[in-house]
């Protein structure tokens, strides 16, 4: 088995109990604070709540569907970067430094202006396509094989601006359309139900078939010659690695925006935390991820307060200082 | 080959040298020559300081719709409009067609056609056109005004600099005495109850934006009696709809965006069914050029007939 090569460095359960444990309290914390103010003790009964009051139609319409989506986005923008940084073997990669969330974005705001009354659905399908299109063309300059992670991740980052600043040019072009922030830096803010059920099949596909391949993906880390080696169909697991990307980060960004840095940052937690299997690394990724967003999402709502900023803003705030960390430290091994 | 090469750049810096000369020359002789023909030359205090500029312009640019507008009132007509590229958008302000040329969008107006139209004056937005001030210099005498997320009062005042910068000021007292009356005569004829508050919005697929006491609309529609519900210092604020249902306003105005709208994913939620406005059937939806793009004292009674129209309709 390839754990004993990757030993973990801190025992599993306790790191999952303390994660869950957060996550639950990140989450209450989430419900519990908006711009009408309930007591805690209301909140909760709320949540469990069958009438139609003002009070639990705020906590059970906007609230909590609010804090689900931040979990769920967190998970799966944080195991799509993750499963990137597998199979570019390329410690920076994420959705957002690679170009697929601003592809996506792209590719849905051309949409949205081409064709004002596309419904919620279809976006999710023209996301896709523009994440697959943002991703290759940046995968194009990993397949050169001997560009340096840093020199990869540069290449991404300019597919990325290059990608926005379309995006920008787009909306300033027709400034009526839409909001740029929003399509630019991604945010959650008044997001209800109906998000939760778009996202959630792709959520759960997504994860379904990313944990059913983590040994794979565990496997190709060590090198591509090791895993054809040891019986692997390398360029498969890459395709299909790829497609569950898409579906991630696709999906996230159709209902949310290209919210960034997240997928950079939470595997790296992972790794240090549970070591460098990825049949860890993936769960302990969604949990992170999750509990990440949920957190910086309830710190957004202080920023402009008592009106709303977004989340998007927050998580660039806390990645971009770890990014020029990451590039540093990267740039430190490769010499 | 390296001889060659130095040779070949003392060339191009001669040649680089030369035109630089040459173009100084001929903005150096423009200018004196305009100087001869204007003798008598007013003084404007603008945002970005003062300009001196030649009596009675005649050929104006503007690259705000509110300038238009403040031309508009004062019986004059731009040559050039930074008109996004939307024709109908000015008639509808100017209330027929005018003859003029397009200088692309607010946003990015194009140099190259403004100096094409050699005009007298420029007229542009503080906020939007800060960064180009000097090149607009370049072209004509040029003055920045507040327009983009300004005030009432301070379109108002924009309204009096440009009366002034084009040596109409009676005629803008008279005006604006007319428009006092004008709100007067409104504010009278509003048949609403004291009290009630308001809240004017922008909403588009993804935000509703608020338009709170220091916005144009807000801040009119506070001149007419009906205070905002959002008294902020801020002219904007994005909103979701828990902060809605606390605001709670009276009187709902929303200035839709085309295509999908995010208060239609509102519409099924019972805490918009529980707001005031919209259970006592007072959520109005009005032209977003009139209400938030035109932003001048002209569109202002405009906006001014438009509220009493649909609040008195009961």
């Amino acid at each position: 088995m390839t754990n004993i090569v990757l030993k973990p460095k801190a025992n599993k359960y306790i790191v999952a109990f303390v994660s869950v444990c957060l996550l639950i309290v990140g989450m209450v914390i989430h419900i519990a604070f908006g711009s009408s103010s309930i007591s805690f003790i209301d909140v909760l009964k709320a949540l469990f709540a069958s009438d139609d009051s003002k009070q639990t139609t705020i906590i059970q319409t906007l609230r909590l569907p609010r804090a689900v989506l931040a979990a769920l986005i967190g998970a799966s923008l944080a195991v799509a970067g993750a499963l990137m940084q597998a199979i570019t073997r390329n410690s920076l990669a994420s959705p957002q430094v690679f170009g697929v969330n601003a592809g996506a974005s792209l590719a849905i705001v051309m949409a949205l202006i081409l064709f004002p009354e596309l419904n919620s659905q279809t976006t999710v399908y023209i996301a896709f396509l523009g994440a697959a299109l943002g991703g290759i063309t940046v995968y194009l300059f990993a397949s050169g094989g001997k560009t340096t992670h840093v020199k990869l991740a540069l290449a991404g980052m300019a597919v990325h601006l290059f990608l926005s600043s379309l995006t920008q040019g787009v909306i300033v072009l027709n400034e009526q359309a839409t909001d740029v922030l929003y399509w630019l830096v991604g945010s959650i803010n008044g997001k209800d139900w109906t998000h939760v059920k778009i996202l959630f099949p792709w959520f759960v596909l997504g994860l379904f078939f990313a944990f059913s391949m983590s040994r794979s993906i565990s496997i190709l880390v060590l090198g591509e010659n090791m895993a054809t080696g040891l019986g692997e169909k390398v360029k498969w697991i890459r395709f299909f690695a790829g497609v569950i990307v898409v579906m991630l980060a696709g999906a996230s960004v159709a209902v949310a925006g290209p919210i960034g840095f997240v997928g950079l940052i939470v595997p790296h937690i992972a790794r240090k935390l549970v070591g460098g299997d990825y049949q860890r690394i993936l769960p302990f990724s969604a949990l992170l991820g999750a509990i990440l967003l949920v957190y910086a999402d309830v710190l957004s709502r202080f920023i402009a307060y008592p009106f709303e900023s977004p989340v998007g803003i927050v998580t660039a705030l806390i990645g971009a200082p770890f990014f020029l960390y990451l590039a540093k430290k990267g740039r430190n091994i490769k010499q | 080959m390296k001889k060659i090469k130095k040779g070949k750049l003392a060339i191009i810096y001669a040649i680089i040298s030369i035109l630089l000369v040459l173009a100084g020359c001929g903005s150096n002789q423009d200018s004196s020559k305009e100087n001869l023909d204007n003798k008598q030359k007013v003084t404007v205090q603008h945002e970005l300081g003062k300009t001196s500029i030649p009596k009675n312009p005649k050929k104006i640019v503007v690259l705000e719709l509110s300038f238009v507008d403040a031309l508009q009132g004062l019986g004059m007509k731009p040559i050039g409009i930074a008109d996004d590229n939307k024709t109908d958008m000015i008639e509808k302000l100017v209330g027929d067609k005018i003859d003029y040329t397009s200088v692309g969008t607010r946003q990015q107006p194009n140099l190259e056609v403004i100096s094409s139209l050699q005009p007298d004056l420029i007229i542009a937005d503080y906020q939007r056109h800060k960064e180009i001030y000097k090149d607009l210099e370049q072209i004509a005498p040029t003055i920045e005004l507040k327009s983009r997320e300004s005030t009432y009062e301070e379109n108002v005042d924009s309204f009096k600099t440009i009366a002034k910068a084009v040596g109409k000021e009676k005629e803008a007292n008279q005006r604006l005495d007319e428009h006092e009356k004008t709100i007067a005569e409104l504010k009278n004829e509003l048949k609403e109850e004291k009290d009630q508050t308001v809240l004017p919005a922008v909403v588009r697929d993804t935000s509703f934006q608020a338009h709170t006491s220091s916005s144009f609309d807000g801040e009119f529609l506070e001149k007419l009696g009906l205070k905002n519900a959002v008294q902020n210092k801020e002219a904007y604020a994005e909103m979701n709809l828990e902060q809605l249902s606390d605001i709670n306003p009276d009187i709902l105005i929303l200035a839709n965006n085309e295509g999908k709208l995010l208060t239609d994913e509102w519409k099924g939620n019972s805490l918009w069914k529980n707001l005031k406005a919209v259970k006592n059937d007072k959520v109005f939806v009005v032209d977003r050029d009139l209400w938030t793009r035109y932003r001048g004292v002209v569109s202002a009674e405009a906006i001014g007939k438009d509220t009493v129209k649909l609040l008195n309709e009961e």
